[in-house]
């Protein structure tokens, strides 16, 4: 039932959006990449554990996430906790970006990055993939009041940065 | 669900008929509230846009077919074999891990007639030693550089030989298909001279069998047919 053939397809169904949601998730492209990559190799490894019957893009997301989570602990464990990058630097503060009906992927990176990790997560599952409320809060393990509510902050957030002013 | 939380719920389609039929109607009637509906749908479009370009050009996803995983695999283990069968600082690192003496001599030699080499992190009996354990009989006395002692089952259920080779001697335990290393110790300068290296003779390997072995030693029968077996 769980072989590895049909490891790769269901990955293969799922990977564009695994990969959107590692961007959404990490602060530069080539971390993004290593982590669907982290995420994928850690899922087949764990494929025995996945139930048949089960949504795989929602399995493999919360490994994604795992993974990140993992990965933000170490780096701030080694305190070597960097500055966002560079793209950040005026984004939302400058009246003239703010009204671009159009973003390109860095800005948008740059603008998730300076959400808090909670936020972020919550924003790149709903707003960015679609998962519905259920769906995330499963995914994040969190009650669905929680993931709504963070949500909402990260949405009023990103409209600071990216949106028309209020 | 706070008002803005019922808000976005109502934007995302979160809400059950009756409710949402509500909230479209307040919403309806508030030019502020059409408004930041407004811009909150354009918000999640030009978010959405802006990650479309990794959707494209995410290229083919890794696969994990099982031959090619298993081709990696023993790929990767053979360059790490190379890479680390013998050296002295490998040599001293690993000693913490087992009950090594002191190995000198014939042990550390050329890489790729190594008789043990580091394999995921264990230490595993490879080409001389190796094909010994395999197929070298004790009863049937030895030609080669490599003496079989004893053959035993462990406690574990493995079947273990201790061997000699050399300068040094050691405990091998059947895992898989590879003879894991157990234990390796090596003569001292002073005592090669004087003392004649034998499995079961070096009492840190006695003590080590004494440890692990489960019942008596295999007599030349049951080690023939564990051999017929493939030593499981």
């Amino acid at each position: 039932m769980t072989s590895p053939s049909s490891f790769d397809s269901e990955l293969a169904a799922v990977w564009p959006r695994l990969r959107r949601f590692a961007h959404a998730l990490a602060r530069d492209a080539a971390d993004a990449d290593d982590l669907a990559q982290m995420a994928a190799e850690k899922a087949f490894k764990s494929f025995n554990q996945f139930h048949a019957g089960t949504r795989f893009d929602s399995w493999i997301f919360r490994i994604c996430r795992t993974v990140w989570i993992d990965a933000v602990r170490s780096r701030s464990r080694r305190g070597t906790h960097e500055a966002p990058p560079e793209a950040a630097d005026g984004m939302g503060h400058d009246p003239t970006s703010a009204t671009e009906a159009v973003i390109d992927l860095g800005k948008a990176m740059a603008a998730m990055q300076r959400l808090p990790e909670e936020q972020r997560e919550v924003v790149a599952l709903i707003l960015i993939d679609g998962f519905g409320y259920r769906e995330a809060a499963e995914i994040l393990d969190q009650p669905i009041g929680t993931v709504s509510s963070r949500l909402a902050r990260g949405r009023g957030a990103l409209l600071a940065m990216l949106g028309e002013g209020e | 669900m706070t008002d803005e939380e019922l808000f976005y719920a109502w934007l995302d389609g979160e809400l059950e008929a009756e409710e949402a039929a509500r909230v479209a109607t307040r919403v309806a009637a508030d030019p502020a509230l059409k408004a930041a509906a407004e811009r909150h749908r354009a918000l999640a479009t030009k978010l959405r846009d802006a990650f479309d370009p990794v959707m494209g050009d995410a290229g083919p996803p890794p696969r994990f077919g099982s031959a090619e995983v298993v081709d990696l695999a023993s790929k990767r283990s053979a360059q790490q074999a190379r890479r680390v069968a013998f050296g002295v600082p490998q040599w001293a690192a690993m000693a913490a891990t087992l009950a090594i003496g002191i190995v000198a001599g014939q042990f550390v030699g050329d890489r790729s007639t190594a008789p043990v080499e580091s394999r995921d992190g264990t230490l595993v009996a490879a080409a001389s030693l190796d094909r010994a354990l395999d197929v070298q009989l004790a009863s049937a006395g030895s030609s080669g550089p490599v003496r079989i002692g004893l053959t035993f089952r462990d406690r574990q259920g493995n079947i273990c030989r201790s061997f000699s080779q050399a300068s040094a001697s050691g405990l091998a335990c059947r895992k898989g298909e590879d003879w894991r290393v157990e234990g390796l110790f090596g003569a001292s300068a002073s005592q090669q001279g004087d003392y004649r290296m034998a499995s079961g003779e070096d009492p840190r390997l006695a003590a080590l069998i004494d440890e692990r072995i489960a019942g008596e030693p295999f007599d030349a029968v049951a080690e023939k047919t564990s051999l017929g077996r493939g030593w499981r």
